[in-house]
């Protein structure tokens, strides 16, 4: 089971995600924006964050830029929002994203196995 | 006065690109008699560029084009507001889906039996909850899309991809909505697999959207067919149903935004006229060209053209005044 970090400004979705995905097993830390997930990666050292892009504060796009997956490259991101065929989600690929889902369209269950997709692949 | 026209009146394309003597609007409207309608940038004396719509109409004489009017007019204001109405909808719609999605997320967690076992009844009552969910979100998606074919801020991200196993997908995901109808989805695909670069989730969208309206406009026990068919330089999608096809009357505007077929308001099947100007639009975004067939009681064929090799030039952007 992996290390994963939440990082979404909606406490409802953020605390769902954190019940999902605890109880598939996984250890599991949380943050409200980018500046504070940058904190907390820090000392979490998460194997997997899942990502929202607008947030207020730093959003997922300004985290990744700072975050600087080149140097975490152990590290797996799964980009989640409602922005489909975006502009954001390409530069969230280009700044190394693994991949990119839609929250409106996945149902917990899949989310899980999302995840475990994610984690066993070698790092993109 | 007296001059030949072109060096007085110098306009390009709608992209900056230097638009042919032979393409002009003018010229077109002399060679086929007709009247011209279109978006384009004129360029002033000073070497600015000023976006126009140029309307071309002739001035017939015994049955000829003898001359034309062209009338220019300043457009710069009018796209403004477009782009000011697709970041209102942008952006309200993503206000809009930040709850739906907390909604949708925590239906499905009880649903999924996380706050303990739910009885038949609730679940019943659950599931209600999340089509209704899934319907608003489809709307919202569908104002999303506009908005961007419309401000042209759509992102292809073009990788190579396999159409057999795309139309696979697709039939799958539609197949409990085609068996509550008791239609039968068919494939026919190449023996050989077609590959292309393109965007899977644009093409996706495509014929997501035109499979699922082929299911909804046919009646029960009828057939859906997809297929695929590999050309040299191109790829051709076809949806064919055996439903209740689109009157003559409504074939020239079924593209049209907000446009519903009078057979399909008749029979108040439920629909918001987008579906088609999506698709479209994406369609153009992906260099393609859409069109369909279709008898009225018999059935409708849609055929989606794409390049194999998605290029962004060749990607017409699709304006609201070709759609």
């Amino acid at each position: 089971m992996a290390r994963i970090l939440v990082v979404e400004d909606e406490r409802d979705l953020n605390a769902a995600y954190q019940m999902i995905l605890k109880k598939a097993g996984h250890t599991v830390d949380s943050a409200l924006n980018g500046q504070d997930a940058l904190k907390i990666a820090e000392k979490f050292k998460p194997d997997l964050i899942l990502l929202d892009l607008l947030m207020p504060i730093m959003g997922g796009l300004e985290f990744l830029r700072h975050y600087d997956l080149d140097k975490q490259t152990d590290v797996k991101v799964l980009i989640f929002t409602n922005m489909e065929n975006s502009p954001e989600v390409n530069e969230a690929y280009n700044l190394g994203a693994t991949r990119c889902i839609i929250k409106s369209w996945t149902a917990p269950q899949s989310l899980a196995k999302v995840i475990d997709d994610v984690l066993a692949k070698k790092a993109a | 006065m007296g001059q030949w026209f072109p060096k007085v009146v110098h306009i390009l394309k709608a992209d900056g690109s230097a638009l042919p003597l032979i393409e002009r609007p003018i010229v077109r409207m002399f060679l086929s008699g007709q009247a011209i309608s279109e978006k384009a940038l004129y360029l002033t004396k000073k070497g600015k560029t000023v976006p126009v719509s140029i309307t071309v109409s002739p001035i017939i004489l015994d049955g000829r084009p003898v001359g034309a009017v062209q009338v220019f007019r300043d457009i710069t204001v009018d796209n403004e507001i477009d782009r000011m109405k697709s970041e209102f909808i942008s952006l309200a719609s993503h206000q809009l889906r930040t709850p739906l999605s907390t909604i949708q997320t925590y239906a499905h967690m009880i649903d999924d039996d996380y706050m303990g076992k739910v009885n038949n009844e609730q679940r019943r009552a659950l599931r209600t909850i999340l089509g209704a969910t899934n319907t608003m979100n489809e709307l919202i998606g569908m104002l999303l899309n506009i908005a961007r074919i419309e401000s042209g801020r759509i992102t292809v991200n073009s990788k190579r991809l396999n159409t057999s196993a795309l139309v696979q997908d697709i039939a799958r995901q539609q197949s409990i909505v085609a068996s509550n109808k008791n239609i039968s989805v068919q494939l026919r695909l190449p023996k050989q697999a077609a590959t292309i670069k393109s965007d899977v989730l644009i093409l996706k969208e495509i014929l997501l959207n035109l499979v699922g309206n082929a299911i909804k406009y046919t009646p029960p026990d009828g057939k859906v067919i997809l297929a695929v068919k590999e050309h040299p330089d191109t790829v051709l999608f076809m949806v064919r149903d055996t439903g209740i096809g689109i009157p003559k009357a409504s074939q020239e505007r079924i593209f049209a935004k907000f446009f519903r077929a009078q057979n399909v308001i008749r029979q108040e099947t439920s629909g918001t006229g987008l579906g088609l100007y999506v698709v479209k639009g994406l369609v153009q975004t992906l260099g393609g060209s859409v069109w369909f067939k279709s008898t009225e009681d018999e059935g409708t064929t849609f055929y989606v053209s794409l390049p194999k090799i998605y290029r962004e030039s060749a990607a017409l952007r699709a304006s609201p005044a070709e759609l």
